[in-house]
């Protein structure tokens, strides 16, 4: 892919949509109930968030995919289940630095436990051992952390590429790219390359893996932007119940009265 | 042998069991029913699975069990919302009869999903206005998954009234997908009915 030749063309394009873009209109104070229904919507920004998602919609459609579905093609699902969990692997500098700064010791040890059993037992990752071992993976990212120091998530927003967010988790996107380490080692063109390849494989990776619940939304969904919006915020707020409620143990599971793990 | 010990033990007892207070006594009740249907009605869908063999077969038992189990009508309510009141009574009965279709479609639709599928019990706790119970659903090639269901006893008899996937309700999910079609439509139930209507009818043809 390379970018496209006459960038002012896309520049007049989304020009002649600006007058599109806009906010939602609110209701008046009058109708009580469809004004609650609009604050607990919480997107303001609609009608714009609306226009990305039709962008990325047709973007996916024409690349994302298409590619993707090639790749579930291409490589055999144990292929796939190793290229993800080295890729997991890879991430494990900024999953450890979330879980510190969320003081989760515990979620940390399973981190690192990992990191070391999967790095080596696991060559390099492709394997994962440790899950056998009783240390299961959990997602984190600097937004949860964001969440659990207080900090609520926004507005709804739907960004360019990157898809469904809020200001708390775009922020975290951003963080966490600061936080890893792989973003600032290293010179030169191959280095480059290795980095874009990874957030390539990465992107790839990741669509494949959604490539059936994705099309079951939108073939059952009258309104897919709205279902979307929907599971996003379910599914974050579910992700930092889980990282909120995983206290840490100091004393042995069994020795908990009425321990269940 | 009975001491003057243990008979003084035992009126205690029986005291304190008098005086419990009575919500921990329906707290009692309403755990205790949840877990088995859940389990009963897993048990009962992996069989229909296993026994029926055309897709055919499957597709009418799965309908049974969930006719059955399921508190569809409750569902079709909530998932209205605010627009429920709004709609009229021939619109509530018309909404309510394409979306037992709808729902009925878009569980046959995963037929495929269902095929060796097991799955154990996990806790269980009042919540909202059922009871949740916790399961961990095991795929054949597919890592294990979390779902909760949520039990309503309010009928006498304990019905399904939501299900959440890893932390995503399908009646949340379903309502925000209605209320915002009805936002753009401005507020018209007919046109959401149609629009199932027509959405209903695609999903038998393909």
């Amino acid at each position: 892919m390379h970018a496209p030749s006459r960038p002012w063309l896309l520049l007049a394009a989304l020009l002649s949509v600006g007058p599109l873009l806009g906010c939602a209109t609110r209701p008046p104070a009058s109708d009580p109930e469809a004004l609650a229904e609009y604050n607990q919507t919480n997107d303001p920004l609609e009608p714009t968030n609306r226009f990305f998602y039709r962008v990325n919609d047709a973007l996916d459609v024409v690349v994302l995919k298409p590619v993707a579905e090639a790749y579930r093609y291409a490589v055999p699902r144990p292929v796939r289940t190793g290229i993800h969990n080295a890729l997991a692997n890879l991430s494990t500098p900024v999953l450890l630095a979330n879980d510190v700064l969320q003081a989760k010791p515990r979620r940390a040890g399973d981190t690192l436990v990992r990191f070391v059993v999967n790095s080596t037992v696991g060559v390099v990752g492709i394997f994962d051992v440790a899950s056998g071992w009783g240390y299961r993976a959990h997602d984190n990212d600097f937004g949860i952390t964001l969440a659990l120091w207080g900090v609520s998530d926004g507005p709804f927003l739907f960004l360019p590429v990157l898809g469904p967010s809020n200001p708390r988790d775009a922020t975290g996107f951003g963080v966490d790219i600061a936080l890893d380490p792989l973003t600032y080692i290293g010179q030169g063109a191959i280095v480059t390359d290795l980095k874009w390849a990874r957030y390539g494989v990465s992107a790839t990776d990741e669509r494949e893996r959604v490539l059936d619940p994705v099309d079951q939304i939108k073939k059952g969904a009258l309104d897919p932007y709205a279902t979307f919006r929907s599971l996003y915020r379910q599914h974050r707020d579910s992700e930092i119940a889980a990282a909120r409620t995983d206290e840490p143990r100091t004393v042995p599971a069994w020795y908990l009265p009425g321990a269940n793990p | 042998m009975l001491t003057r010990r243990t008979l003084l033990l035992l009126s205690g007892a029986a005291l304190a069991m008098a005086s419990l207070p009575d919500c921990l006594a329906f707290a009692q009740t309403a755990n205790s029913a949840a877990p088995a249907f859940v389990q009963r009605t897993g048990d009962e869908l992996i069989r229909a699975m296993d026994q029926a063999h055309t897709p055919q077969t499957k597709r009418q038992a799965l309908l049974q069990i969930v006719e059955r189990t399921v508190d569809v009508n409750g569902i079709a309510r909530f998932c209205l919302g605010r627009y429920w009141r709004m709609a009229t009574p021939q619109q509530q009965q018309d909404y309510t009869a394409v979306f037992h279709q709808t729902l009925i479609n878009s569980i046959t639709a995963r037929i495929g999903d269902y095929q060796g599928v097991h799955f154990t019990i996990g806790r269980s706790a009042p919540m909202g206005d059922g009871t949740a119970v916790q399961t961990t659903v095991f795929r054949p090639n597919n890592p294990p998954v979390d779902v909760q269901w949520l039990v309503s006893e309010d009928g006498g008899s304990p019905k399904i009234i939501d299900v959440q996937a890893e932390g995503t309700s399908m009646r949340l999910t379903e309502r925000s997908d209605y209320t915002s079609f009805l936002q753009q439509h401005g507020g018209n139930v007919q046109a959401l009915i149609e629009a199932l209507r027509r959405q209903a009818a695609q999903q038998q043809a393909g």
